[in-house]
Order: structure tokens, then sequence, then C-alpha cells
């Protein structure tokens, strides 16, 4: 039997009161290209937090490459990236400085590191800004920036959180055919993003999480044809768009304002 | 393995793994980081300047550090020279305060680093925990303790040269729990706040701190009776030193014996121990205490160390998505907001209110604003029991203006705690000039506050000043306050830092603005200084305070036409205003 890339098992976070993701069990296949996701709040974050190793959960198993945090953490740190919520990136460095301080406590030896530093910062086209620091960086240079850092290692499984949030067009079509090569290459990619198109064109398998909770997970044309079979009014042969989908699955009660703002103009 | 975050504990295998050579790599790049971020922290002219300050405030620091070390070494060495190792242990109590104290109130005065970006890459729990120990030791209350330590070794060994190695190994253990727990405890009080409901928890116990202590003052001055003191004094004034340690050991000696022996046994004390039975030709006993002293260093590194295995294992609660609001009709019948509100339908209403819920957040600031009130006890209470003290008239203005100088974060950084807020100054109608004028009220409001409290506490520990003092301090405040407020408005746009409510590890602080500041007030307060020197020199107090007022006119003036030119300035400025005060790391 195949060893999942990425698997879960009752997985949970409560944060107080709160309970943030309850009862998550997924599984993604080495090199599939996954989609993960959900409202503002459902717990998009949360879980790619803790698939990271970044935060504990209160109950439920990971396994990453068929291996779980604790013992073997050193060496799936080793062999994920992750470009996380809020990028953490250190704005007072240069591009250069930041990749480099990046591959070394990676463990790449000094010579690997340079060499990858120099081929990430051509291919992200960063060459040109190389005495600015990060913090002068546009949003957009950033969020390479942060990819560039969460590849120099040549991760097996890749972590995305919103990678493409505020990147422009020629940089997500950069982006995109980076991450089509490493999927070549055989890596899985884990990605959360609110822009379904994106997801729609390059993922293979969706799961949506919604307050917390798995409400759909499978290949995309199974969640279409299980969306569709549940609308009446839609013909069997109709092809729903993913928003169309990811609505009517989570959507439902809570796409309708309750009044409208008269105010408005 | 040995790494803590699992179950067992090997002590050789931890050894191995904090030298490893993926360990001494992660080790060499942090230190490459480090460097990195100071050779690009100057490269602006701002950052130039920035790194005078520091090494300003490195000087002033090494130069206190060093009297620190030498005034501990001199009375260690007379307590070692002439026996009595009884008292030694009180100089170790004061530098272990200071130790304990220094990490959180000096955190804005030192660059943090929160190590918490290390945790997404390989690194093994105990390079965590080296790591974090390692940037604790160029913390500044550990360089200060360290001179301190360094001082009473020096003393003591000059007193005595054949207790140097049993005092050094006392003195180590003592410093290596003190860097441990100090770290443990910054670490604590961090996880503390990084909740908002605890910050303001903490913010309103801090404040009945404060308040409390203003009412016992007055009870403890009504319960010492001047018969009574006079009666505990007597022996002493007689001047008879035995005599009175006599006195004094039969009316405290009771509750001073079981205190010293309980004593004996915690760090300060096992430190001095060691040396001291040492001296004694009590081997076992200097042993023993030694070992003492070891398991308070491994209970200190024990405490540390589950703190950070929870932050290593993934618990950052600054990650904790906000409480769930209570549902249905409970939601639909409580107030957005429960609490107080500002009424009145002016622009500054608002923009106070956010100020006042924002300071109710913000325990540093709120820290900088109590601080000198409780240090204002403290000095009016070794005042008033000296001849200096109980005859000082001026009592009044100094601690007035002693107040002043925990306003200088908020006056000279006002817009410190704004953060990414700081984008809908830029885009509300709201003018800047009267978020500015808002603002200074406030801190204006507040100062005045703080002044009546520590006014009122000099007053009942020293005495009512005559009226023309308590006129010229007012008119000193109305001098002072502008000055501060419209020089402090040009410091906030031109040298901010971001205020983080809640992380002290993710301070960053000005030197800069920190050092400009206190250059600022020193220069107000030396005016004051000369104005109350020349009316009372040329004996017509009155003609002090009209200088003042003359002087308070003029910095109105100064301080409303700056007002009308901080828009221009924030606007010029808004870049980088932008860029320093939304930084996230």
């Amino acid at each position: 039997m195949e060893i999942a890339a990425i698997r879960t098992v009752g997985l949970t976070r409560r944060f107080g009161e709160l309970t943030a993701v309850e009862d998550v069990s997924l599984s993604v296949a080495p090199g599939q290209f996954f989609g993960f996701l959900g409202p503002n709040g459902a717990g998009k974050s949360t879980t790619i937090k803790m698939l990271t190793g970044l935060l504990e959960p209160t109950a439920g198993r990971i396994e990453i490459l068929g291996q779980s945090f604790g013992a073997a953490s050193l060496e799936l740190k080793r062999q994920i990236g992750v470009v996380p919520e809020g990028m953490a990136l250190l704005g007072r460095l240069t591009a250069r400085e930041y990749l480099r301080f990046v591959g070394r406590m990676y463990g790449l030896d000094r010579e690997t590191t340079h060499q990858r530093t120099d081929e990430l910062l051509d291919f992200m086209q960063l060459t040109g800004d190389g005495r600015k620091l990060v913090t002068d960086f546009s949003h957009g240079m950033q969020r390479k920036l942060a990819m560039a850092a969460a590849v120099i290692h040549g991760p097996k499984v890749l972590f995305l959180d919103e990678p493409f949030e505020g990147v422009d067009a020629i940089a997500a079509g950069m982006l995109k055919t980076m991450l089509q090569g490493m999927l070549a290459r055989g890596a899985t990619i884990f990605l959360t993003t609110h822009v379904l198109e994106i997801v729609e064109r390059l993922c293979s398998h969706v799961a949506i999480i919604s307050k917390g909770r798995l409400v759909a997970n499978g290949p995309l044309e199974e969640l279409r044809a299980g969306v569709v079979s549940t609308l009446p009014d839609v013909a069997r042969d109709e092809r729903l768009t993913l928003e169309q989908i990811f609505l009517s699955i989570v959507g439902a009660g809570g796409g309708e304002p309750a009044q409208e703002l008269s105010w408005l103009t | 393995m040995a790494d803590l975050s699992g179950q067992g504990f090997d002590l050789a295998g931890l050894g191995a793994e904090v030298t490893s050579a993926s360990s001494r790599a992660q080790y060499a790049a942090m230190a490459g980081l480090r460097w990195h971020l100071f050779v690009n922290g100057v490269r602006s002219r701002m950052g130039i300047f920035e790194l005078g300050a520091r090494t300003v405030t490195f000087l002033l620091f090494a130069i206190f550090g060093l009297g620190l070390g030498a005034g501990a070494g001199m009375m260690a060495y007379l307590m070692a020279s002439s026996g009595m190792w009884l008292f030694l242990p009180l100089i170790l109590w004061v530098l272990f305060l200071l130790w304990q104290t220094g990490p959180v109130m000096m955190a804005s005065m030192q660059e943090q680093f929160d190590l918490g970006i290390l945790l997404r890459f390989p690194v093994r729990f105990s390079t965590y925990c080296v790591l974090y120990v390692v940037f604790g030791l160029v913390d500044i209350s550990t360089i200060l303790g360290g001179l301190g330590c360094l001082g009473i070794w020096l003393g003591i060994s000059m007193a005595q040269p054949e207790r140097i190695a049993w005092t050094a190994l006392g003195l180590l253990g003592f410093a290596a729990f003190n860097v441990l727990l100090a770290r443990a405890v910054f670490a604590w009080i961090d996880r503390w706040l990084t909740q908002r409901q605890t910050r303001e928890v903490m913010g309103a116990l801090f404040m009945v701190l404060l308040l409390s202590l203003q009412l016992l003052n007055p009870a403890l001055r009504h319960k010492r009776h001047p018969a009574a003191i006079s009666a505990q004094q007597g022996p002493a004034m007689a001047g008879d030193p035995q005599q009175a340690r006599a006195a004094f050991m039969a009316r405290y000696g009771d509750w001073i014996r079981p205190v010293y022996r309980t004593q004996e046994w915690t760090p300060p004390g096992l430190a001095v121990r060691a040396a001291q039975m040492e001296a004694q030709n009590r081997p076992r006993q200097a042993l023993l205490s030694l070992g003492a002293l070891g398991v308070w260093v491994l209970a200190a590194g024990g405490v540390l160390a589950r703190r950070l295995r929870a932050e290593y294992r993934g618990e950052n609660l600054s990650w904790a998505p906000n409480r769930k609001k209570p549902a249905g009709a409970l939601a639909a019948a409580l107030p957005v907001e429960a609490g107080w509100r500002f009424g009145g339908a002016s622009l500054l209403i608002p923009l106070m209110e956010k100020e006042a819920r924002a300071l109710r957040r913000t325990l540093p600031l709120l820290w900088a604003l109590g601080a000198p009130i409780l240090t204002v006890l403290v000095m009016a209470s070794l005042l008033r029991n000296n001849a200096i003290g109980s005859s000082f008239p001026f009592a009044l203005p100094l601690y007035v203006a002693f107040a002043l100088m925990g306003f200088t974060q908020l006056f000279s950084n006002n817009l410190g705690a704004e953060g990414a807020g700081i984008q809908l100054l830029f885009l509300t109608p709201t003018p800047i000039r009267t978020v500015f004028l808002a603002k200074n009220l406030f801190h204006a409001l507040l100062f005045c506050l703080d002044a009546v409290l520590v006014g009122g506490l000099a007053i009942l520990r020293m005495g009512a000043p005559q009226a023309v003092v308590v006129a010229a301090t007012a008119a000193w405040v109305l001098f002072a306050l502008p000055c501060c407020l419209a020089v402090g408005n040009i410091f906030s746009l031109r040298m901010p830092f971001r205020i983080h409510p809640g992380r002290i590890k993710r301070q960053r602080g000005s030197q800069a603005n920190a050092l400009s500041s206190m250059a600022l007030l020193l220069a107000v307060m030396a005016v004051g200084l000369g104005i109350f020197w020349l009316g009372w020199a040329l004996e017509a107090p009155w003609l002090a305070v009209l200088l003042l007022l003359l002087a308070a006119a003029a910095a109105i003036r100064v301080w409303l036409y700056g007002l009308h030119g901080v828009a221009a300035l924030a606007n010029q400025r808004r870049d980088t205003l932008l860029q320093t005060l939304m930084k996230t790391e």
C-alpha cells in the first residue's frame, strides 16, 4: 500500500472554548496537487500550522510521508516547505541574505545554499533588487521571496497558505510554472487559497472545511458530480464552476446578507 | 535521542546534540543573521543615528554597571574583611531583584528577537534552548548582574584570598540561576501578555496595586506615631551602634532570625554560605550549599525548559482566534463593547476614547506610567526618615518632574501603538492635526492625573509645601507639558517605532527616540531648575512663578504652532510611518 504524503486522523485543535478544527481526517497521495478551501475563519491556516508542526493538535494524528511529528519532527521539517500565512520574512535583510540564512537553517552546505540562492533569485526575477531590504519590497515581491525560501531545500511536500495573494499575473504565472515543475518531479503540494479559479486549474483533489469541520473531500470531478446530483434545477451534464460547487456546499444559509444596507449608494 | 521534547533525559546525548554539526551550522547562521541585521541597520542616516544612540546607552549602562560592580565589591570587601558574612546575602538579594525585574522593565531599551521564527526550521529543542539562553546573556540586566557578581568576587577575594575558588563557584551558580530564571520569567510573562484579556487583567491589577499603595501610605503614616518613632530611634540617636544593634535585634530579632535562616537556603544565601562554610573549615556544609544551589539552577532551568518546550511544540497563543461570541438572543442583548464610553459629539471624543482603550491594553505603556509613582513612593519613604528629606521644601516639584519621565514614551512615540491602524489616519477625512490634538490632550490629562497622585503622595509623606512652591510647580507643568508635547509630536513622526501591545519579545524600541526625548526632558527640567533657583536666590519666589507662566505661554504658542505643521510632516513621512508601524516581524 502506498504511503500517503499527508494523512490526518481525527485532527482537532481547540483554543479555550473555541474549536477551530474538529475531527478532520484526510489523505493526500504523493504527487498530488491538493486544494484546501474554506471561508474565512474556517480553520484552514490552523490546519496548515498543525500539518507543518508549528501548532500542536489538541487531538488526532498527523503523518507526513508516513512519519509523525514528535520523534521524527526534525527529519520531517527537512522534507517539507512552507509559505506561512504571514510569510515570516525578516524585513531587515536583503533577499539574498534571507535565502542564505534559510538555506543554512535547513542544513544545506554553504556552497549549495549560495548556488540555489542565486538560481532562485534569478527565477523569481529578484536579482536586480539584491541590495534592497525585504521590508522595502512590494507585497508581490515578498510573496515570491517567501516562495523561494519555502523551496530552497528541495522539499517533498510543500504547504502554501494563500501564496497568490497580492501577486500580479506575471508573477502568478511564474509561480504556477514552478509548482507544476515540482509536481512533475513528484512533489506533493497542499494549497489553501481564496482564488478558486487557481484551484480549479491546478488542483486534482479538493477538500472543503467549514466551521472547523471537513464538509467535502475528493477529486474535483467527484465533488462536481455530487453537487449536481443534489441540485434539482441543474441539468446532469452541466459543468459547474468550483465557485458554484463551493457556494452550494458552504454558502447555504450564509450566502445572502440578512438585510439590505439601504444607506449604501 | 536526548531531545527534551521526548520523554527521556540523557545528559551525554544532550551535550552531543548541542554541539553537533547541524547545530553548529545553525548557530553560525544565527550569528550571521545578527551580523546582517546590524549592518543593514546602519544603512540609513536614521540607522547611524540609532547606532550612535545605542552606543551612548551602552556607555551609560557600562558606567552604571562598573559603578554597581565597584560598589558591590567594596561592600563585599568590607563585610568579608570584618567577618560580617551575615550581611553579604543582602548584596546578592539586591542583584537578584535587579536581574529578575530588569529584562521586562528594560525590554524597550534593547532590541528583542523573537526566536519563534526558527520553529519552522529543523531546529532541535536543545539548540532552541541554547539560543534562547545565549540571547539572554547579552541582556542589559545580565551584564549588570554579571558585573555586580564580578565585583563581589573581587571584593571577597581581596579580603580573603584563600576563598577565591569557593566564592567563584558560589557566584557562578548564583549567576547561572539568575540567567535561567530571568529568561524563564521573561518567557512566562511574554506568554501571559499574548492574550488581550490577560493584558487587561494585569493592567487593572497593576493600577489597583498603585492605588492601594497610595491608600496604604497615609495609613502607615498614621500608625507610625512620632512617639513610637522616637522610641525606636532613641538608641541610634544616642550614637552607640552596638546598643542600637542590640535594641534593633531585641525588637525585630524574633522575625529576622527565621527569615534569615530561610533565606540561607535560597540562591543568594547559598552562594554566600558555600564560601562562609569553607572559611569555617566545614567542607561538607560548603559542598552541601553548592549542591543545593545546583538544585536551584536545575529548577530554574526546568521552569524555562517547560515554557520553551510548549513554544517548541506549537503553543503560540498569539495565533489563537478570538473567543467565540455568544450567539442568538444573548448576543443581540449585549452591547457591542461592554464597559465605559466617552460622551460628546466632537471629533476629539472618539479619538480620545480610542486612545484610552488602546492604552488599557498596552501593558508596557501602563508600566511606564505607573513606575514613577512606585519610585516616588520609595524615594519619599527613604527621604522622609532623614534630616535632608524632612526639611526639603522642593519635594513636590522634584517628584512631579520625575513623574513626567514615565510619559516620555507616550509623548515621543504617540503613534507607536497604532500598528497597521496607522493607515486609517491617512484614509479617513479626519485631519491629522485633530488626531494629534486628541492624543496630546489625552496624554496631558493622564499626566495631570499622575502628577496629582504623585503630588498628593509627596505631600502625605513629606508634609505640605509652601503655596508659592505649589504655584511654581503648577506653572512649570504648564511650561513643560506643551514643550514635551510639541517636540514629542515631531519625534513621533521622525523616529517612530512600533509598540506591540503584548509580545515583549517583539518590542524593537528606538534608542535615538529614547535618548532624544530624555535630552528634551532634561532641558525642560534645567529651565525649570534655573528659574526656581533665580526666584529663590533673589528671595522673590513669586518672580519664578511669573517667569514660568511667561515661559508656559510661549510653550503653548509653540505647541499650537507645531500642531498646524503636523499634517504636512505626517504626509511627508507617510511611507516611512506606514513601513515602520505596520511591520510585523
